[in-house]
């Protein structure tokens, strides 16, 4: 326990505590073991004051919480993940003169790559090895979009991911989801 | 959450114990209970955990658009690998080391920094904010309501480094050291000493702030 417990630190009170400022911010010198004490309890108390602060004027949004909740559904057991193996935003050098290139992303899971090719207009890729699997765009817990694949394993989403999103492949019984990202 | 028990809290803490080591102990149980299907657990972690997710979004002073994606990406990718997280009692730190490279590859991406000096963010506190509505519902709180308001203003002016730790420490729960760590890519070991120094300069502009 700190010293004084009757003292109940309100903030004039906690003016001995200051052992711990900085040269010149106090005079007072080296602070002994009772007053860094003291100013470990003046320094929880605002930390605990802060808390509060957070909790009132900076919550988590609700619609931002209810997504997380939904975001169970996405918990998939027996689905692979195909994990980001490139990233142009932080693999790729920069090209001089090209100011915004488009974001080229390639995922990996054992034998199968996708490369995904994000611009304004959508999404462009490749499945390899092309086979026959069917893709999806995922845009979070509910929304799922099919979208065509050519027998070359190409395939094209002409709506821009909104917020984050992630590939669903399916060929036969096995399903593979790409890590979920923020285009 | 934490209402009311400011003093109390303070009194029964010392010496101060981070309260993230009581409130986290169960996480690992949560995450292997909803790994089997248990949507309650899933909503417990949700509860407990998406504070610091968002402190540490915060902290990184992201776009409210920005700022919303990453917290989603991480709870999807936190959902996505459930099951195959390998230290699930360390999900806290997972969650929060996540959402750190999120922001800084958000942060990389913008050609330039947008600095929040928008003073639509800066002012937030003032703004429809129900809960703070709530709070003043007589003179006392509101006067409470005052400090609390001007101590967050005050935290906003702060460097970034304070600012950044200060954001996150005072997530609720309180998250861990180890979180903190994680969530900001500082030493564990650094973090005591920095969190005395920002809350000393805390007090200290409040102080000044009081006298001017």
């Amino acid at each position: 326990m700190s010293g004084d417990d009757g003292n109940g630190v309100p903030p004039e009170g906690a003016d001995e505590a200051d052992g711990f400022l900085p040269a010149g911010a106090d005079d007072e010198g080296v602070p002994s073991d009772e007053d860094a004490g003291d100013a470990e309890f003046a320094m929880a108390l605002l930390e605990e004051e802060l808390r509060q602060a957070a909790t009132v004027l900076d919550p988590v949004p609700d619609a931002l919480r209810q997504l997380a909740l939904d975001a169970y559904a996405l918990h998939d057991l027996d689905a692979q993940i195909a994990e980001l193996t490139f990233d142009s935003l932080v693999d790729a050098l920069p090209v001089r003169g090209v100011t915004d290139p488009p974001r080229m992303l390639t995922f990996r899971a054992g034998e199968v790559t996708v490369d995904v090719e994000v611009t304004e207009g959508g999404l462009i890729g490749q499945v390899m090895p092309a086979g026959s699997a069917r893709v999806e765009v995922l845009g979070g817990p509910q929304t799922a979009r099919p979208v065509m694949v050519d027998t070359l394993g190409r395939f094209t989403s002409d709506a821009p991911p909104a917020g984050p999103f992630a590939l669903r492949l399916r060929t036969g019984a096995d399903v593979i989801v790409t890590e979920w990202l923020r285009a | 959450m934490r209402s009311g028990t400011l003093h109390s809290t303070a009194y029964d803490d010392v010496p101060y114990t981070r309260g993230g080591a009581v409130d986290r102990t169960e996480v690992g149980g949560l995450v292997q209970s909803a790994v089997d299907g248990d949507a309650a657990a899933w909503k417990a972690l949700v509860e407990g955990m998406s504070p610091l997710v968002w402190s540490v979004v915060r902290a990184h002073r992201l776009s409210d658009a920005d700022a919303h994606e990453v917290y989603q990406t991480v709870w999807f990718r936190f959902a996505q690998n459930l099951g195959r997280i390998r230290e699930p009692d360390k999900a806290g730190s997972w969650l929060a080391s996540t959402a750190r490279h999120e922001c800084l590859k958000v942060l990389k991406s913008l050609t330039r920094l947008t600095l929040t000096d928008d003073p639509q963010v800066l002012d937030r506190a003032s703004d429809d904010r129900t809960p703070e509505e709530s709070l003043i519902d007589s003179e006392e709180a509101a006067d409470r309501a005052e400090r609390v308001r001007r101590l967050w203003q005050e935290l906003e002016g702060m460097g970034e480094r304070c600012r950044q730790l200060l954001r996150v420490l005072v997530a609720s729960p309180p998250p861990s050291y180890v979180e903190i760590s994680a969530a900001l890519g500082i030493a564990v070991g650094s973090i005591g000493p920095l969190r005395q120094r920002c809350l000393r300069r805390l007090r200290a502009r409040m102080d000044a702030r009081g006298a001017a």
